[in-house]
């Protein structure tokens, strides 16, 4: 009888991390519906809003577009991207056993997870350079106020968008119903945030909630930054209240198979 | 060392008992099958031995690796292509390959894959578009691309057509031949008998038999029948002294002999020491499947419904 000699363990090297992060990116191009929402919606809303409230401002002088338009943009993008899109490739992962078929390979099920987020990040980038050039080119839209502080408050709210987008995959059954869960949270958060108007025109209640939600609170907090206004540690607060509480869900439920 | 040594395997779901105290140990390069009904536990015991199923008790080794514990290294080294299993949809069988070969540190060629397992054409085909057939090749095809030592292969070739069916016994066949070992979950008879070295019988959750495919046919004792002509009257005497025939019946020129053993051989021997020539023999024997039938017990009586096949 031959012993047979086994190498000792070994990761997955970057080549498959750049393989996989390939693979899905390839997923998510070729599915072009799922392409085109989080890419073409928030640039016919920017366009239709840039014709008509162009050079308007708000009581106190700072441009509507900047202080709203471009938030609500921006959050769409990443909102679309993170709830909707990212979790339907999840639960169709899971549901089809593409998560088991890669269970037996040395590449962890989890690595498909972080690639998934690696390429929504790359999307949602994508999402912001269109959406940024287009506003600037036609529209007359400058970077923001305070650009640091925009950057660092769009990626906590891309953050707790993803959160919410895995705990989505979490609970979802199947693709499909991942896609409905997302557009339904998605178009309650939207309407709430300001995505449909100023939260202004919602009664008051509800503009507080909205505000304390994910989508609202993103938008304020991106829209204060544009404006070079101080941040409301409330927004900042129930960002990252979400993003933690929607984490610790979708840990404790999430199944692989 | 063994390949694959199971002990006292136990897994239940729920309140259902898939497996039931199962042992069993693959040598080093046979071809294993696993053969049983519909939830008589096979899945679920190569799910243990693959290490996707946590066993409730029992000690699982391959190539003499924790399946679970050792994960990382084994996956290395073991070629598993699961009965239901999707790949990414929009990818093509191209990148499928290249996407799997980059998790292998040692591995085949993608190319040289795709062409034996006959895929060449569907290349640039994504795998939603690919036919049944086809996706079980590429499944298989991913199995063998870390050029493992040791493969695990559930329902090898449902859904293949004859010709295709054929390819994959050979492409089994050359794996034995390059000292890999197979485990062959099969419902195929015909597929069992031609390929495995030996059988595992695995009813309700508890090993029936092992043993070489004849040697589960010769073990369930049943029925052998030889018919022949003979040009003169035959004298029944001439079997007399044959142990195997249990009984010779005659009728003009035709005899039939029933028994068990080397039959054929025996009355064969027989008939040329009397100097009588034998014309249109035929030989009938149990097939595997009338000897899986016959150690498993009836298959209509639905008491075997035992465990479910998850």
């Amino acid at each position: 009888m031959t012993a047979i000699e086994i190498p000792p363990a070994r990761r997955p090297g970057p080549r498959a991390w750049a393989e996989l992060i390939l693979a899905e990116g390839k997923m998510v191009v070729r599915d072009t519906a799922g392409l085109l929402i989080p890419l073409g919606m928030p640039l016919l809303i920017l366009v239709m809003n840039g014709l008509g409230s162009a050079g308007a401002t708000t009581a106190d002088g700072v441009s509507v577009f900047e202080r709203y338009v471009m938030p609500v943009v921006f959050t769409i993008v990443i909102a679309t991207v993170g709830v909707v899109n990212m979790p339907s490739f999840l639960a169709y992962y899971r549901r089809s056993h593409v998560l088991r078929r890669l269970a037996v390979t040395p590449a962890n099920p989890g690595m498909i997870l972080a690639a998934q987020l690696v390429v929504s990040l790359i999307q949602s980038a994508v999402g912001v350079a269109i959406g940024m050039a287009a506003a600037m080119l036609f529209f007359d839209v400058g970077v923001p106020e305070r650009a640091g502080t925009a950057l660092a408050v769009f990626a906590l709210a891309a953050l707790t968008m993803y959160a919410i987008g895995m705990l989505v995959a979490a609970i979802a059954p199947t693709g499909n119903a991942a896609v409905a869960i997302g557009l339904a949270l998605f178009f309650a958060l939207g309407a709430t945030g300001g995505m449909f108007g100023p939260t202004e025109n919602l009664p008051e209640p509800l503009a507080r909630i909205g505000e304390a939600l994910p989508f609202g609170a993103a938008v304020q907090a991106v829209g204060r930054a544009w404006a070079g206004a101080d941040q409301n540690p409330a927004h900042l607060l129930a960002l990252a209240a979400a993003a933690v509480l929607s984490t610790a869900v979708a840990v404790k439920c999430f199944r692989w198979e | 060392m063994h390949a694959i040594e199971v002990r006292g395997l136990h897994k239940r779901y729920g309140d259902k008992v898939a497996v039931d105290d199962l042992s069993l140990s693959v040598e080093l390069g046979e071809i294993y099958g696993i053969l049983g009904r519909n939830g008589a536990g096979k899945t679920t015991t190569v799910e243990a031995v693959a290490g996707l199923r946590r066993p409730d008790r029992g000690e699982v080794r391959v190539l003499g690796l924790d399946p679970r514990r050792d994960r990382a290294r084994l996956r290395q080294v073991l070629g598993v292509q699961l009965q239901e299993s999707a790949l990414h949809s929009a990818l093509t069988v191209r990148e499928l390959m290249r996407l799997h070969r980059s998790f292998y540190r040692d591995g085949a060629d993608p190319g040289e894959l795709i062409d034996r397992m006959g895929l060449t054409e569907q290349r640039g085909t994504r795998f939603e578009n690919l036919s049944g057939g086809q996706q079980q090749r590429l499944n298989i095809a991913l199995a063998l691309l870390g050029k493992p030592k040791a493969v695990i292969l559930d329902e090898l070739t449902t859904g293949l057509d004859p010709e295709a069916r054929r390819q994959m016994w050979a492409t089994v066949e050359g794996m034995r031949d390059q000292g890999v070992t197979v485990v062959l979950v099969s419902h195929h008879m015909e597929e069992v008998e031609r390929l495995c070295d030996r059988v595992a019988l695995i009813d309700a959750g508890r090993l029936a038999a092992v043993d070489t495919p004849a040697g589960l046919v010769t073990r369930a004792g049943l029925e052998q029948v030889v018919r022949f002509r003979t040009a003169t009257p035959f004298d029944a005497a001439i079997l007399d002294g044959v142990e195997e025939a249990r009984s010779v019946r005659t009728a003009g020129d035709r005899v039939v002999v029933t028994g068990s053993g080397n039959l054929l051989h025996a009355v064969s021997t027989a008939l040329v020491r009397s100097d009588v020539a034998a014309l249109d023999t035929s030989f009938e024997r149990a097939t595997l499947e009338d000897a899986f039938l016959a150690l498993t017990g009836s298959p209509f009586d639905g008491s075997s419904d035992h465990g479910s096949e998850r």
